[in-house]
């Protein structure tokens, strides 16, 4: 019996589009512009203005593919961070300062080096998972890392918003990411090394 | 005892919370502490899946990528051509480089200029040539994997043709598809005008029962528009359409129709 072809992994379509590869970029979008859509209309609550951040993001990471290390990091991982600051950005009319801040968005400084996004059951099962701890989450630490993450927020911000002590706000949003941290201990989420 | 940033701080800065002194303190330390940048890079693992708790959201239409990837074959060529620019604005240097002394020198320079003209419209002869080499060789792709596409659509079970005929008005438009409703497959290839400034020309399927379905929007093929998309396998058309839209395409058709005609 044949084996099924296995997909290209993103390190070697980094490596094409770095060459020009035109289908590179269009595997890359076919594989991730639905997870970083998904963030991009949650944080915009505006699909046109969402599909045009996505469409940046993917021109950009055309531009600056020489840019990613696979061997540093997860490339989805590494979008879905400069999609949720651009559209934070857009958001709250920081583009500008971003852009002086963080060289377009594209450092590498921030990334995220041991989730595994590439393997789409993978990425099901992380979804599965992320969503099952937030909403098992307190709802008041829920909402302070919804704010945050989801509407760019500052601890300041958040404070005034929900009425809450800084203290509070702080001791919350540590609480609640604690929580997180059991997504990341059974080991399942970390990357492969197929990149 | 060493003192390290606060507990709480890590995950305030991966989620972009922290701010003024705080914020510029906690880099301080960071820099100089590696116990804290491990804090950090851990707290930055967690932030980068909060986003998958977003809700699922509709796919983004189709003209998002259609443009994304005219901008990025656009750019290419660009890059092709500033890399040509480039060349020979080196060889213009290189020329104000060659030594000038006496007669010799004179004769030297003379003689350069006229291989600097010569190379220098050489190379801009090369770049237009890149360009026009980079440019089919992308149409090349294009319209070989549409012929692939066309062999396969036309050797399932299934596959109808359909031609679509311009609507009064609209001058030099028209078009053929193919279309296999159990694959869901669509591949059309026609005429068109070009669309106006910040509009795009999107195919509709207009199924027996309900509202129009997006197929996909039109890419620019040399001179002909060409589209390949996919609808939910199995429903059964009625007619096809396409009209001006802006932007990337809608949801659901709001511009004038160009191109109709009737399936089956």
């Amino acid at each position: 019996m044949t084996a099924p072809m296995q997909p290209a992994p993103d390190s070697a379509l980094v490596e094409r589009m770095m060459a020009g590869d035109e289908n590179a970029l269009s595997t890359l979008y076919d594989r991730y512009s639905g997870m970083l859509f998904a963030v991009l209309v949650r944080i915009l609550k505006d699909t046109h203005a969402a599909e045009e951040v996505l469409q940046d993001l993917f021109l950009q990471l055309w531009r600056s593919a020489a840019r990613f290390d696979a061997k540093r990091g997860s490339l989805p991982a590494w979008l879905m961070v400069i999609a949720r600051n651009r559209a934070i950005s857009r958001l709250r009319g920081r583009e500008r300062l971003l852009v002086q801040d963080d060289d377009d968005g594209f450092s590498m400084e921030n990334l995220p080096a041991a989730v595994n996004l590439e393997d789409e059951a993978s990425r099901a099962e992380l979804t599965r998972k992320v969503r099952a701890a937030m909403a098992a989450l307190p709802e008041e630490q829920r909402e302070a890392v919804e704010l945050a993450y989801f509407e760019g927020m500052t601890q300041t911000e958040i404070a005034a918003r929900t009425g809450s002590p800084l203290g509070t706000v702080k001791s919350r949003v540590r609480a609640a990411m604690q929580s997180l941290k059991q997504i990341f201990d059974d080991g399942t989420t970390r990357q492969s090394g197929r990149s | 005892m060493e003192r390290h940033v606060n507990p709480e701080d890590p995950d305030l800065y991966a989620l972009g919370a922290l701010e003024g002194e705080e914020k510029q303190a906690f880099e301080a330390h960071v820099r100089a502490c590696a116990q804290c940048a491990e804090a950090l890079a851990e707290a930055q693992q967690r932030a980068a899946v909060l986003g998958l708790a977003a809700d699922a959201a509709p796919e983004p239409l189709p003209g998002v990528k259609t443009q994304l990837m005219q901008r990025a074959r656009a750019e290419r060529a660009q890059g092709m051509a500033r890399r040509a620019a480039r060349a020979v604005e080196t060889r213009r240097q290189s020329w104000w480089l060659t030594p000038a002394l006496g007669v010799a020198t004179l004769i030297f320079a003379t003689l350069a200029g006229w291989f600097w003209m010569r190379d220098s419209l050489d190379v801009e002869r090369i770049q237009v040539l890149e360009n026009q080499l980079a440019l089919a060789q992308s149409q090349s792709r294009d319209i070989a994997r549409a012929a692939d596409e066309t062999d396969h659509l036309l050797g399932m079970p299934g596959t109808m043709r359909v031609s679509l005929a311009a609507m009064p008005g609209v001058p030099m438009a028209r078009a053929g598809l193919l279309y296999n409703a159990r694959m869901g497959m669509v591949l059309c290839t026609g005429e068109l005008p070009p669309a106006p400034k910040g509009k795009i020309y999107q195919l509709w399927l207009v199924p027996m029962k309900g509202a129009p379905m997006s197929v996909s929007v039109f890419a620019e093929m040399g001179n002909r528009m060409t589209l390949m998309g996919r609808v939910t396998p199995g429903v059964q058309a009625k007619a096809f359409a396409v009209t001006v839209e802006p932007g990337f395409g809608m949801p659901q058709p709001t511009g004038p129709k160009v191109l109709v005609g009737a399936a089956g």
